[in-house]
C-alpha cells in the first residue's frame, strides 16, 4: 500500500482537493532519491499529521 | 605591426589582423563591452539534454522527481543526478515532455522546481487520456547555487510508470542571455 493509500485509509473523508498543489493543504513527494513517498506538508486544518504509528498500522 | 593597448597598471591587449588579408570593422555608435569567442554568452554558454535510462513509479497524488539519467550533451558538465546547476549566471531557457506507459486518466501537473520549491508550472491537463505532458519557461540562475529540477503529480487514484523513451521523456536547456 503507497502513502497515499494509507492516509486514505486513515482518513477517508480526504479527497484529490487535499492534495492539489493548488489550495490543497496536504503534499506528499517523491525526490525519487531512494527513500519513497513522503508526507512534505501536512497543513489540514481539522486532520492531524498521521503518525508512523498509524502509517505502520494502515 | 599590431596595436598593443597598454594597461592602467599591468597587462597589454593587441589588436591583430590577419596578415595578407584586408578586413574592415566598423564600431557601432553606441558604448559597451567587446566580446571574444572565450566569452560566455547566449549560444555560447551551457546546454544540456538528458533522458531516462530505465522507467519510473510515480504514486498517485504524490509529486515526484523525474529522473534523466543519460546525457545526450551536457556541455559545460552542469547536469548531474537529473538537476541542472548552471556555473554561468544568465537566463536559460528549459523545456521538457514526460510521457507515461499507460494513459492517466484524469489529472495531470508537471512543472520546473528551482532550489527545491515549485517555480513555474508548465501544464495542467485535465482529460480522461493523458498520455505525455511537459511545456518550456524561461529562468534566471545565478551561476551558483540555483538548481532546476524536473516534478510531476498525477491523480488517477493509481501508480503509474514514466516511459523510459528518449522520445518522450526528456528534458533539455540552453542559456539564452547572460546576466
Amino acid at each position: 500500500m503507497i502513502l497515499y493509500e494509507k492516509i486514505l485509509s486513515i482518513y477517508p473523508s480526504l479527497t484529490n482537493a487535499d492534495f492539489s498543489p493548488f489550495g490543497g493543504t496536504i503534499l506528499l513527494q517523491n525526490d525519487s532519491d531512494g527513500r519513497g513517498d513522503y508526507i512534505a506538508k501536512w497543513e489540514h486544518p481539522t486532520l492531524d499529521k498521521p503518525t508512523d504509528e498509524q502509517l505502520g498500522a494502515a | 605591426m599590431p596595436l598593443v593597448l597598454n594597461g592602467a597598471t599591468s597587462g597589454s591587449t593587441t589588436i591583430q589582423a590577419t596578415d595578407a588579408v584586408t578586413q574592415t570593422i566598423t564600431l557601432p555608435n553606441n558604448s559597451g563591452t567587446v566580446l571574444t569567442t572565450a566569452s560566455t554568452f547566449g549560444g555560447t554558454g551551457p546546454a544540456f539534454s538528458a533522458y531516462p535510462n530505465a522507467t519510473l513509479s510515480i504514486s498517485t497524488n504524490t509529486s515526484t522527481k523525474i529522473l534523466f539519467q543519460t546525457e545526450e550533451f551536457d556541455t559545460n558538465n552542469n547536469f548531474a543526478s537529473s538537476t541542472f546547476t548552471p556555473t554561468v549566471a544568465g537566463y536559460y531557457q528549459l523545456s521538457t515532455l514526460v510521457g507515461t506507459t499507460t494513459v492517466i486518466t484524469s489529472e495531470a501537473i508537471i512543472w520546473i522546481a528551482k532550489n527545491g520549491s515549485v517555480y513555474k508550472y508548465l501544464a495542467d491537463p485535465y482529460a480522461s487520456s493523458i498520455a505525455m505532458l511537459g511545456g518550456s519557461c524561461l529562468v534566471y540562475a545565478n551561476g551558483t547555487t540555483d538548481y532546476f529540477e524536473v516534478y510531476m503529480t498525477q491523480y488517477s487514484g493509481s501508480t503509474k510508470t514514466i516511459s523510459s523513451s528518449n522520445q518522450v521523456v526528456w528534458f533539455q536547456g540552453a542559456m539564452v542571455r547572460s546576466a
